[in-house]
This record gives structure tokens, C-alpha cells and sequence, in this order.
């Protein structure tokens, strides 16, 4: 079977549930939002301003993941996974489309999302915004787009693997808004490999690790591929 | 070639043996009612045949073929295993939109499914809002989108009103004159009599018969005659002397079992019996079922025993 009509018929799927194109639209208001809220307040000498600007980008993400968690999980109701192998037999296939149905909207929506904050928290911001040279807004702006695509299949491969939108969102909310945060006060360079923390580098003017942003992207990359795995490795082997 | 062929089929979850040892073929142009008590193992079956599950041994093919090796499946099987498996949030429409497109099957035949199954006025409704027959009715658009040879219905009838049950055997019937191939589970008796010709039986995981459904009911249902009269002693008296043995029913109607009703007839007008009613009955295939899952239940005691 060919790639494109498994595609297209995953894409329309996500298309035509209500709860899919709310998640998507949140992710440049949620992330817009949290940013101008973030860049009102600009004490603290490790003001970073590019950080300052997609701060956002934290809370942004959960409606990134909860994107991509609702496109798998909804075929572990009722039966719906059967359905679409009885469709497409070619159970890989299946999940790669799947995979590349959630990546290249979040993709699109990632960048209006880094355009749009960019927009929102340099006004904010004002003077204070005035460092932040081309190439480092053009770095937040793709940075911004490609965290959130891989967050998104990040979460889409745990679903698969534990076939579950509930378990999925237990797990990553907590891990994201709570966990990382103190880990990462702790300050120590495992919590620096954590794929949030590792990711978000690219989202930051200056940074004191031994990752610059695009090796810290390659490591958030690296959990994504191996969440896409572990979930590919399930839809294939398990009964549907 | 378009025969369901299984082969020697066995699928074990844990220790439970699901399916055991299963042999049976499904050929065109008919109808074939799958049977068995809940739990039997028809959906499992189902299943192993639609490659959605591994078995544990033998094998399930379509065509000669296994089904995962099927190029654009939905345009020579279809199949209605859950009529749960379309999301409530999205509308009948949409649903089959997504389910044709992975095959890439034209637009087109997406309402023309839904107006033979009566949805095309709720089309654009959500799911959700549909009750269980429309549900049902979705599931078998979904079975019918890609024209298939081969169709698998598990339970199609369930939630179904009157209206959609004789709708639904006169699309069995019609689908199986078209010479595809047609099976369909059911644990209901009546129901799977008004569509069969041939019938597979299972019972705890195994083949209890794959025979034509008049076959089936004819070798373990005698056909006995009915009588009401108006003078039972008459009538006891002529049929003792003929060796056949007469029962009472509780609404005066007696039965002749192992008779034929023209002999019956005959020695009774000879006698002077007077006769209301004389009919012959034939056996259902609710008599038969029973009758086979007696003897199965006597067997599987007299094996637990020795």
C-alpha cells in the first residue's frame, strides 16, 4: 500500500474531531499568552530575554502533547484500532502515517506559534528586548516550531505504547509542569538530558551547558524517536 | 477465489485456549451463519481471519491469501466486528471519508453506502447522537464502502428494529445472489435460520459442525406430525396399533414423533378417527442447535470422567 492515502485518510481523521483542532489552536494562545505574562516581569540577573520571550512555550507544549495524545488515543476506543488495520494491514505504515499526521500540523501551527509570541512578548518586552539579534529570533521562532512537533510525537508514541490518552497525559503533565522544574533546580547535567530541558536550550540567548541548541534539540529528537519506537514496536506486536 | 479458509486455527490468550484447532471453509454465493453460545470464539475467529490478531497456530486466508498480504484490503474484504469503533465526535460521514481514503476508494461510494443503509438523512450528524442500530447500520456501510467479494458481519442484527432485521436479511441474501462471499455471526437461532444456507457451529473454541444448514437441522431434528381431535381415545388406540407412540401437549394438541405425515393421515381416516388438524412439523434450527449442545455438553462430561 502507498504512503499518501494512509496519510490522507489519518489526516482526516484529525480533522474532523473537534477536540484536535482545539488542541491546535490553543497551542499559539496558551503559548502567546504565558509569554506576555512572563515578560512583564523581567527582574532576576539570569534574565535571559529570548527565554523571556518563549517562556510560553512551557505551557504551550501541554496542548501540543495533548494534540498529539488525543490522535492516537482515540483509536484505543471502542474498537477503532481494528478498524484501521482491517484498513491498512500494513500496521507500520499505519503508525508512520499516523505519526506524520500529527507532525506537519504541529509543525505549521509551531511556527505561527514562534512568530506570533515573538511578536507578542518583544512588544512586551520592549528595550529590553532590543540584544535579540535576527539570527537568535529566527533560532527561537524554528526552535519553538520543532520542540513542539517533537513533544507532540513524543506523547503520541508513549499513547501507543500505553495505549492510553489518560496514562499518557498522567504521566507527561506532571513530568513537564512540576517534575522538570525541580529537577532541573537542582541543576546537574542528567536533568540537563531530559528532553524538555534539552530541547528548550534553542529557546534561549546564552546557555551554560555543554549543549547548544540544536545538539539540545537533536537530544529531545532522540526521546522522540525512541517513544515512536517503543509505540511503533507495540501497534506491531500486540493483538488489536 | 474469494473462500475463507481456515486452517488448523488455534489462538491461546494465557492458558485460555480461545480457539482450538479450528478447520472450516467459507465458500461464495452463499450465506454462511456462524454459530455458538457467547464466548464460543466467533469474534476471535473473526479477528485471526481479519490478521488484527496473532494465532498461536494454523493458519487464516482469504483468497489463498493472509489477509495483511491483501493490497488495499477494503476493496476485496469488509468487514463489521464493533459497531462502537467510529468515534462519537465524528460525523457517519466523516467516518467513512477516512475510512475510504486509506484505500482510496472515491468519495462517491461514501454516500452511496450511506443511502443503501438508510443513513443518508443522518449523515452529517455526529456519532454520538446515533442510536445502536444506526451505529450498526454505519458499521455495515463501513463493510459495504469498497464493493468487497468477501463480507464478515459479527452479531450485524444486534440493537436492529424489526424494520432494520428484515433489512438486514434481505441484504445477506442479496449479497450472497451478487456470489460474494458472506459470513455471519449470531447467537440468534430464528434469526440466523431466516439467511443461512450453510452453517459453522463452534462451541468453547471448537468446530462442532460445518454442514448446509438443511443438513444440519434434518440429521438431528426428526420431523413429527401434529394432530388435534376430537376423540384422543380413537386416536391413541389407531396410532398403538400401528406402533407409533402419541404424546399429549398441554393445549390438547397431540404429536406423532418419527412419522411422516401422509402415513399418519392415512391410518387415521382408515380408523374413523376424527380429525380438527393434521400437520407436519418440520425441526428448527433452534432444535437442532440444542440438541447438538446436549450431546456436546454429555461428551465433554463422559472425557472429564475417564
Amino acid at each position: 500500500m502507498a504512503f499518501t492515502p494512509v496519510f490522507h485518510s489519518e489526516w482526516i481523521k484529525i480533522r474532523t474531531l473537534r477536540s484536535e483542532i482545539a488542541a491546535l489552536a490553543s497551542i499559539p494562545a496558551v503559548t502567546a499568552l504565558f509569554s506576555a505574562l512572563a515578560s512583564s516581569d523581567t527582574g532576576g540577573d539570569d534574565f535571559d530575554p529570548l527565554f523571556a520571550v518563549f517562556f510560553g512555550v512551557t505551557f504551550g507544549q501541554i496542548a501540543a502533547i495533548a494534540f498529539g495524545t488525543t490522535a492516537v488515543s482515540s483509536e484505543f476506543q471502542g474498537g477503532a484500532l481494528r478498524l484501521s488495520l482491517a484498513a491498512v494491514p500494513h500496521r507500520g505504515r499505519w503508525f508512520a502515517a499516523k505519526a506524520a499526521a500529527i507532525a506537519v500540523p504541529v509543525l505549521a501551527v509551531g511556527l505561527v506559534t514562534g512568530l506570533v509570541t515573538l511578536m507578542v512578548g518583544k512588544a512586551v518586552l520592549g528595550t529590553k528586548a532590543d540584544g535579540l539579534d535576527w539570527a537568535e529570533q529566527t533560532r527561537g521562532v524554528v526552535g519553538c516550531a520543532v520542540y513542539l512537533t517533537l513533544m507532540a510525537l513524543f506523547a503520541a508514541g508513549l499513547t501507543a505504547l500505553l495505549r492510553s490518552g489518560a496514562a499518557t497525559l498522567g504521566i507527561l503533565i506532571p513530568f513537564l509542569l512540576i517534575v522538570s522544574f525541580v529537577i532541573g533546580d537542582m541543576s546537574n547535567n542528567i536533568a540537563d538530558l531530559l528532553p524538555d530541558r534539552a530541547g528548550q536550550v534553542a529557546l534561549h540567548e546564552t546557555w551554560d551547558g555543554a549543549m547548544g541548541p540544536w545538539t539540545g534539540l537533536a537530544v529531545t529528537a532522540l526521546w522522540t524517536a525512541l517513544a515512536l519506537a517503543a509505540g511503533a514496536w507495540s501497534v506491531r506486536r500486540r493483538d488489536a | 477465489m474469494t473462500s475463507i479458509d481456515v486452517r488448523d486455527l488455534t489462538k491461546e490468550y494465557g492458558t485460555r485456549r480461545a480457539v482450538d484447532h479450528v478447520t472450516f471453509g467459507v465458500r461464495p454465493g452463499k450465506v454462511t451463519g456462524f454459530l455458538g453460545p457467547n464466548g464460543a470464539g466467533k469474534s476471535t475467529t473473526m479477528r485471526l481471519v481479519l490478521g488484527l490478531d496473532r494465532p498461536t497456530s494454523g493458519t487464516a486466508t482469504i483468497g489463498g491469501r493472509p489477509y495483511a498480504a491483501l493490497t488495499e484490503p477494503l476493496r476485496h474484504v469488509g468487514a463489521l466486528l464493533d459497531a462502537q469503533a467510529a468515534h462519537g465526535s465524528r460525523t457517519g460521514r466523516d467516518h467513512l471519508r477516512a475510512l475510504a481514503a486509506s484505500n482510496r476508494i472515491p468519495a462517491a461510494r461514501v454516500d452511496a453506502v450511506l443511502e443503501e443503509t438508510g443513513l443518508a438523512s443522518v449523515a452529517r450528524r455526529r456519532v454520538k447522537t446515533y442510536s445502536l442500530g444506526m451505529r450498526q447500520r454505519l458499521g455495515i456501510a463501513g463493510a459495504l464502502l469498497g464493493d468487497p467479494e468477501v463480507v464478515l458481519l459479527d452479531e450485524p442484527s444486534n440493537g436492529l428494529d424489526p424494520e432494520g432485521i428484515v433489512w438486514i436479511r434481505e441484504l445477506l441474501r442479496r449479497l450472497a445472489t451478487e456470489g460474494r462471499t458472506v459470513l455471519v455471526s449470531s447467537h440468534l437461532m430464528n434469526e440466523t435460520a431466516s439467511f443461512a444456507d450453510h452453517l459453522v457451529v463452534l462451541g468453547r473454541g471448537r468446530l462442532l459442525a460445518d454442514t448446509p444448514m438443511r443438513d444440519f437441522i434434518d440429521a438431528r431434528v426428526q420431523p413429527h406430525v401434529r394432530i388435534r381431535t376430537t376423540d384422543p381415545g380413537a386416536l391413541k388406540n389407531a396410532l398403538a396399533r400401528h406402533g407409533h407412540d402419541a404424546v399429549e401437549h398441554e393445549d390438547g394438541h397431540w404429536t406423532v414423533a418419527h412419522a411422516r405425515v401422509d402415513e399418519i393421515g392415512t391410518l387415521l381416516s382408515t380408523a374413523g378417527v376424527p380429525i380438527l388438524e393434521l400437520a407436519s412439523a418440520e425441526g428448527t434450527l433452534e432444535e437442532a442447535y440444542l440438541d447438538l449442545t446436549a450431546a456436546e455438553t454429555e461428551f465433554t462430561a463422559q472425557n472429564q470422567e475417564a
